[in-house]
């Protein structure tokens, strides 16, 4: 296939054979059985599992949702070279503001999640203002998720897919830009802040990680770390934590270590992706009131999705493999870094070990919200970003010429 | 309608149950897989493929069906465990002709089941001359096989011993004997822990889960343990054991914290249960030459099982969220001798030291192949110990009043 340099418009077709094949496989479901009383103790509860099939089965409308994404978030397609990887054919969703000085960002999604998570911070963050900086906004979706292509060869880690993020960036013409994300969103733009700092001016996350300062790295850091006592927010935070890093973390393991094993299940079986995803829209959120139509619009972009669910996965393993946690945690010290605090996210850390993660400028802290904060508090993590870059915001003007306001707009009252 | 005595019982799988595997399988979605891989990402996709074309248009379920039917008596007995109610255990009772024979309680774990036992009960139950005879039952762990499942939370180590040592009652072996791997181990022992002494009066195991030696609790054991060096094969055990726990855990972790949204696939896909189980059944053993039949053989026992395939996940949930103080499942017994075989690609090497924590531990018995699934790759070596655990001159003989494994002179 001859390399494209131009974007190709793109709207989600899912074929018919694909819908008639999950409709099949629903009509053939067989259910597990369930204790009694179980809740949500053992994971997914059988009557809610059962009753997503059913609705899934009939009632929801993949055409209906297919169509309101291509109506409301502007989708392309184009070729990124990866080197050693040869060429993958991305799917982006890219919206220009109104103001022609607006701040590129890239936002990037993680797993369970998708290019739709940009879907209620795309407007805010497009908008044009003279209150708040406005924003160019590229999601794509990441190599092995939504419409774009898996890597065929092992070892494609987080540096490859930053090389894609940072790549496609440029061939939009955004040679400098701003990265925004959670869950590998922020493993990948850390990889962006590491490798590729010349593109990618400055880092937002909604997932702030890091470790407990050491005295030799961050003596000021330690000594607060050691002498300030935890506050209940913080002490939350550790059970919270310990609940991810405990009984939350079973998927991890396996996805680490057995990808492929998993993947088939995954892949054959509607209820077994269904309970696998929902399990996590659940627990990882701050009591999001999910409705049956958002969650399996969600686990259909894995069902559909270009190279299958069981792709997804893998990228725990090669993280895991070639240790690049741990690489990425090396401080970030020559662009400004922000992070915002939901109290629900999967680690809740006191913010002087994010602190150890480089140049952060820029923290918020808030009362509510979980790990899908784009989802979950659009406006609240718009306002963060838009605090962070907007007038008298720490990293303000940090793309020269790209200030997220246009030089004498007219005020629109 | 509940029985409380035994029900003779045959394998009867529905046709209807037979046909939904096959469309199920016809309807298989397989995922891609990377170049190259074979088994480093879990079970390889060419293997997959086969299997299921086989499992669809060639492997018949009846033949073994039939065969098990034909070989091995069954039997199905209502067991009241307490705060549980009534399970109907199923379960092989095969006698020796012998009326000396040692009655042996064989018990299965995850993702074993009740015929892992088919090599060894024959060989048990008829020896040569010289050897004890054991009558031999085989059950299937409530929540696997063609056992009831508990319906409530709380089935633990405990309850899973109760079940077994009241089957064992119910068939009027009020002395007996235990043999187990992986969680057949833990089940003796705990049966042990609980029944030894007045009933349970041996256990053998081919598997040990232990607590590591605390240097506060058992120091001098602690020093013993640091100090003395591992040989070449413990120290390819311990490679072994390492390798498990960083690369093959996975599983574990997920069927002790989330066992239902596990299920879902495993309940509702062949191609998933056949993966999830095929990948044990090649990374657990030593190179064991499966052929494409015992896997499926294998694997439809847990797609047809009668609780379905989730439910014998919860044995990890139960287990390794509650308290393992409370189950007693690392405290030593001292109550019954105890028979340990060491297989080489067992999953899990305990040390020298480490054996000194299980109590009564007065037979070894090291070999020179075999994995996980002891009774299954290598049933002469594993009946061998068995022989000369309880046989005459063993350390377990004549543990059962009157039940020596030999006939009387």
């Amino acid at each position: 296939m001859a390399t494209s340099n131009t974007d190709q418009a793109f709207k989600i077709s899912v074929s018919e054979s694909q819908i008639h094949e999950l409709k099949v496989k629903l009509d053939l479901i067989r259910f597990p059985d369930e204790l009694e009383d179980a809740g949500w103790a053992y994971g997914s509860p059988l009557k809610d599992v059962q009753r997503l099939v059913a609705y899934w089965k009939s009632g929801y409308s993949w055409r209906e949702h297919e169509k309101h994404i291509n109506d409301t978030l502007p989708q392309f397609t184009k070729d990124i070279s990866v080197d050693g990887f040869g060429t993958l054919n991305i799917h982006f969703v890219h919206q220009k503001s109104s103001v022609q000085n607006a701040i590129p960002l890239l936002f990037v999604h993680g797993w369970p999640g998708s290019f739709l998570e940009v879907t209620k911070i795309l407007p805010l963050l497009t908008a044009a203002s003279k209150q708040y900086p406005s924003f160019h906004v590229v999601a794509l979706s990441l190599p092995g998720y939504g419409f774009s292509e898996a890597p065929k060869q092992k070892g494609f880690g987080l540096f490859q897919y930053a090389e894609v993020c940072n790549k496609l960036m440029i061939e939009l013409g955004y040679t400098e830009y701003v990265a925004q994300g959670g869950d590998w969103g922020y493993y990948i733009t850390r990889a962006l802040g590491h490798k590729f700092s010349k593109n990618c001016r400055a880092v937002h996350s909604n997932m702030p990680r890091g470790s407990p300062p050491k005295f030799i790295h961050n003596q000021v850091l330690f000594l607060q770390h050691a002498l300030v006592p935890y506050s209940e927010a913080e002490k939350a935070g550790f059970a919270r934590s310990a609940w991810f890093l405990g009984p939350g973390f079973g998927y991890r393991q396996q996805q680490s270590t057995q990808p492929q094993t998993l993947g088939y299940s995954l892949s054959d079986s509607p209820a077994g992706l269904l309970a696998w995803i929902y399990e996590k829209l659940r627990n990882w959120t701050d009591d999001y009131r999910w409705t049956d139509d958002e969650i399996l619009t969600w686990v259909s972009i894995y069902w559909f999705s270009r190279a299958g669910p069981a792709a997804t996965t893998r990228i725990y393993y090669e993280v895991e493999t070639a240790k690049e946690r741990d690489i990425i945690t090396k401080p970030i010290n020559n662009i400004p870094l922000g992070f915002s605090y939901f109290p629900r996210e999967l680690v809740v850390t006191p913010r002087s070990w994010a602190r150890t993660l480089g140049n952060v400028v820029f923290e918020s802290t808030h009362a509510s919200g979980g790990h899908f904060a784009a989802h979950e508090k659009p406006t609240i993590l718009v306002d963060d970003i838009r605090q962070m870059f907007g007038k008298g915001g720490p990293a303000n003007h940090v793309i020269p010429h790209k200030s997220g306001f246009d030089h004498g707009l007219k005020a629109k009252l | 309608m509940t029985s409380t005595r035994p029900v003779p019982y045959k394998l009867a799988i529905s046709e209807n149950d037979v046909q939904a595997l096959k469309s199920k399988l016809a309807a298989t979605r397989f995922p891609d897989e990377l170049e190259g891989v074979q088994w480093d990402y879990g079970v390889p996709l060419a293997d997959m493929k086969r299997l299921v074309r086989y499992w669809q248009d060639g492997y018949d379920w009846r033949r073994h069906e039939t065969h098990i039917n034909e070989t091995f008596p069954q039997f199905t007995i209502d067991i009241k465990v307490d705060g549980f109610g009534v399970l109907n255990i199923h379960h092989v009772h095969q006698r020796s002709k012998s009326e000396h024979a040692i009655p042996l309680l064989f018990s299965h774990g995850w993702p074993g089941h009740f015929m892992e036992a088919a090599k060894i009960i024959p060989l048990l139950i008829n020896p040569p001359s010289g050897a004890p005879a054991f009558h031999v039952v085989a059950w299937s762990l409530p929540g696997f096989g063609f056992s009831d499942a508990p319906k409530k939370a709380g089935f633990n180590m405990a309850k899973m011993a109760e079940a077994g040592h009241k089957l064992m009652l119910a068939l009027d072996y009020s002395e007996y004997v235990v043999q187990g791997g992986d969680w057949g181990s833990s089940i003796s022992r705990q049966v042990a822990r609980l029944y030894g002494g007045k009933h349970c009066k041996a256990v053998h195991v081919n598997m040990l889960s232990m607590a590591p030696i605390e240097p506060s609790k058992n120091p001098l054991l602690w020093l013993q343990h640091i100090s003395t060096p591992f040989s070449e094969e413990e120290k390819r055990m311990v490679a072994r054991t390492n390798m498990f726990r960083d690369k093959g855990l996975g599983y574990f972790h997920e069927q002790s914290s989330q066992p239902q949204t596990l299920s879902y696939g495993l309940a509702d896909s062949p191609v998933g249960l056949l993966a999830w189980i095929y990948e044990k059944l090649h990374n657990w053993t030593d190179n064991y030459p499966f052929t494409d039949d015992e896997i499926l053989d294998w694997i439809s026992v847990y797609w047809f099982s009668k609780a379905g395939p989730g439910a014998s996940l919860r044995i990890y949930y139960e287990n390794l969220r509650t308290n393992p103080l409370e189950n007693g499942r690392h405290e030593p017994i001292y109550s019954v001798p105890i028979g340990f075989s060491i297989f080489p690609q067992e999953l899990v090497y305990v040390s020298k030291a480490n054996r000194l924590l299980v109590g009564n531990l007065v037979y070894e018995s090291s070999h020179s192949a075999g994995g996980h699934f002891a009774a299954f790759e290598r049933p002469e070596d594993l009946v061998g110990d068995l022989r000369e655990f309880h046989g005459i001159g063993g350390k377990a003989y004549g543990v059962v009043k009157g039940l020596t494994g030999y006939a009387d002179d």
